[in-house]
């Protein structure tokens, strides 16, 4: 099984007609459906939040057999996990897009259960995407957004309050679990 | 006989053709009597063949493949029904069944990716793999026999020969001739161009354009623009499908 670092790809990443737009509509849909789901396990394991269209992303392309997806397929697919709310466009030119391997109310669920495992009542925003109790969970190197978004519905279910600290980096949140 | 004119005469006529007709029951009687007994003995030797070599029956697919040939050459069918005595002697009428429904499954499993057309030997690697046994334990004449008790039940599965394959096919499409001439054609290296097909048979453009467009909408082909040489090159899934890399080394 051929890998991308330490990711393992699926068998048809190796068949060139799926790196190609199928024009049979069942056909596509297999196919936008494989896509789909490759794109988001593997951010998911390379915790990677964001793909940008105008660079080059690995998975985009399999120099083993020489083929890469065109701007349009990658549209396409990207497309289709934003319509299932699994993305978002970051700009209207849809060149940048937010992956949500996990929704923001997986995120916020995680936070919680999270805080509780570990006995935590406050933390700064920064402790929690780099700090020493997160290293090595999945909300290591978490996006910033995609972080206070699912604070802020933490936030209205009365599980969590944001607060300003000294400065203005210095944001945190306390957890009432 | 003559015949003789008159009501007397058709009375005999008729009385004569009662005669010869319950001479000739009397003669198909004994007929039948001589062969019933004849196969009631032939059939409890086979029982006790059965009996004997259940183990070898079960366990060995050309000694099965054997027994089933023997069975056949006097009529018997052991998979004919799931119940009776060779259902319960050998239990193969099982082993077939739970054949043919891990075969529809792998078949209706792979359907959206080759178009409902499965080439036979990867259909057993595959079952290999979900029986968690070694694909020589599963012969192809285990499988042609699970099919062929799919097809009494009208589910559309039959089994085809393109070029030197035989592929399972699961969905109600038909190939002409020139759509398995293609198939073989692909099976070479997994794709065809249009060129190709065009030099291989010598059609015209249109012709060869037609049907491959016709397996592209049936889902059997799809299309692969990426080639630095621009061609587009026409893939078959069910002539390279592979367990584990799906046209791993083709280009």
């Amino acid at each position: 099984m051929q890998r991308l670092g330490d990711f393992r790809l699926p068998p048809f990443f190796n068949y060139p007609p799926y790196f190609t737009l199928q024009p049979v509509r069942e056909t596509r849909e297999k196919q936008v459906q494989l896509w789909k789901d490759l794109i988001l396990e593997y951010c998911r394991s390379q915790k990677i939040h964001t793909i940008s269209l105008e660079e080059d992303f690995p998975l985009f392309s399999n120099p083993k057999i020489e083929r890469s997806l065109s701007h349009e397929a990658k549209e396409v697919f990207l497309a289709a996990l934003v319509s299932e709310g699994r993305a978002e466009w970051m700009d209207k030119g849809h060149k940048r897009c937010l992956i949500l391997w996990l929704r923001i109310q997986d995120w916020a669920n995680l936070i919680i259960n999270f805080v509780k495992d570990n006995g935590l009542e406050v933390m700064t925003i920064e402790e929690i995407r780099s700090g020493i109790d997160t290293r090595g969970t999945e909300l290591e190197g978490i996006e910033r957004s995609v972080l206070m978004r699912a604070l802020r519905q933490l936030e209205q279910k009365g599980k969590a309050a944001i607060f300003k600290g000294t400065s203005a980096d210095d944001e945190g949140v306390k957890f009432s679990v | 006989m003559r015949r003789r004119p008159g009501i007397a005469g058709l009375q005999t006529a008729a009385a004569t053709r009662d005669q010869f007709r319950l001479v000739g029951e009397n003669v198909a009687k004994v007929r039948t009597d001589v062969m019933k007994e004849q196969l009631a003995t032939f059939r409890s030797q086979l029982e006790e063949f059965a009996r004997k070599h259940k183990s070898d029956i079960r366990k060995n697919p050309i000694f099965r493949q054997q027994f089933h040939e023997m069975c056949a050459k006097v009529g018997v069918d052991p998979l004919a029904s799931n119940k009776g005595v060779w259902a319960e002697l050998l239990g193969i009428g099982d082993f077939y069944y739970e054949l043919g429904v891990q075969i529809v499954d792998i078949c209706i499993a792979t359907r959206s990716h080759n178009g409902g057309l499965i080439d036979l030997l990867d259909l057993r690697k595959l079952l290999a793999q979900k029986r968690k046994a070694t694909v020589e334990s599963l012969s192809e004449d285990d499988c042609l026999r699970a099919i062929s008790k799919l097809k009494v039940l009208g589910s559309g599965f039959e089994v085809i020969s393109v070029g030197r394959r035989k592929l399972v096919r699961s969905v109600p499409t038909e190939l002409n001739k020139d759509h398995s001439g293609i198939l073989g054609l692909a099976q070479a290296e997994g794709y065809v161009t249009v060129e190709q097909v065009e030099k291989e048979f010598s059609w015209s453009t249109g012709r060869a354009v037609d049907a491959l467009e016709t397996l592209l909408k049936e889902g059997l082909a799809m299309i692969d623009d990426g080639h630095r040489d621009g061609k587009r090159r026409y893939w078959f899934p069910c002539v390279t499908i592979n367990s584990d890399t799906i046209g791993g080394e083709a280009k």
